[in-house]
């Protein structure tokens, strides 16, 4: 039950990764670093950088996860990641900034709705990585 | 014609809007639209909340009849704090006209040709799918982009390098 358990969470988190690498991928790179920008809290060559290697990060995760391989750091990864975004994203929401989400590429904004959703990914991939660490031999690669 | 389009639309009490125009559009204005690589197009969306928005768009929808739609801009976001508390917006934008074209100003910003390119902009925003301001929408080659909140001046002009190089 566990492994089954296990298998749909990180298909649906892999399917979710991979979903947000292709909106951002699928615009222009500069687009998603005004939203990136509109958060306030990066020097301009962090907002650079997170734009141009975020949606491949993105990109390897949902791949990682959809494999199966390295499960454990992977979705150690994972739930780091969706913290960090949790955080950024309550302290923006509760500061009443009007901005973008940015999650899905652009054109979404950063509302209660989105910190829910984030906010179920999340525990989505902490439920994950406890799984993995406490049985690496239930979670391995489906063959 | 320039080769992108840019529309801002703007509430003059917003804050973000204010460090927008102040940090960043005066920026894109020297070096893009003024060399005629980008079409700037303000537009005014008041937002409910804030309640002498939609008069000081209405000034700023008349002042660009008289060619002076900068000035008004300007002085409406300089000194936000002020008439954002009072509502005094004729005695700040008054000085800055004659008295001929303040009094054309004041007829104009209660004349239904006014109040139309006003609602032309609010059912732009309204069309783009708006959601708060300030949002920058860009058009090039048939493609939108919006841009919501504040971006900084480096960001933007990487984005616009960005599609005036594709």
């Amino acid at each position: 039950m566990i492994r089954v358990v296990a298998i749909v969470l990180r298909v649906v988190l892999g399917a979710v990764f991979l979903y947000a690498a292709w909106t951002k991928l699928s615009q222009p790179w500069a687009l998603f670093a005004m939203s990136i920008d509109a958060y306030g809290l990066l020097p301009e060559w962090g907002v650079l950088f997170v734009a141009r290697t975020l949606p491949w990060a993105e990109l390897s995760i949902g791949l990682l996860l959809l494999t199966g391989w390295w499960l454990r750091w992977t979705s150690l990864i994972a739930a780091t990641l969706l913290g960090v975004f949790f955080v950024i994203m309550l302290v923006s929401w509760s500061k009443g900034m009007g901005i973008d989400c940015g999650c899905f590429g652009v054109g979404e904004a950063l509302t209660w709705k989105t910190l829910v959703r984030d906010g179920g990914l999340l525990s989505t991939a902490i439920g994950l990585c406890v799984m993995a660490f406490a049985s690496s031999r239930l979670l391995r690669r489906v063959t | 014609m320039a080769a992108v389009k840019m529309e801002v639309f703007s509430d003059f009490q917003c804050p973000a809007c204010k460090n927008l125009h102040d940090q960043t559009l005066h920026l894109v204005r020297s070096q893009y639209a003024d060399k005629g690589k980008v079409l700037m197009i303000h537009r005014d969306f008041p937002l409910p909340i804030h309640s002498f928005a939609r008069p000081a768009a209405l000034y700023s929808v008349a002042a660009s009849r008289l060619g002076k739609w900068d000035v008004v801009a300007d002085a409406l976001f300089k000194n936000q704090d002020s008439w954002s508390k009072t509502g005094s917006i004729e005695a700040l934008i008054s000085p800055l006209f004659t008295p001929a074209e303040a009094k054309k100003l004041k007829a104009l910003t209660a004349s239904p040709e006014i109040l139309a390119e006003l609602e032309a902009d609010i059912r732009r925003g309204t069309e783009v799918r708006l959601k708060q301001t300030p949002t920058m929408v860009f058009t090039h080659k048939g493609k939108q982009h919006s841009a919501p909140g504040l971006v900084t001046f480096p960001i933007v002009s990487k984005f616009i390098d960005q599609l005036l190089a594709s």
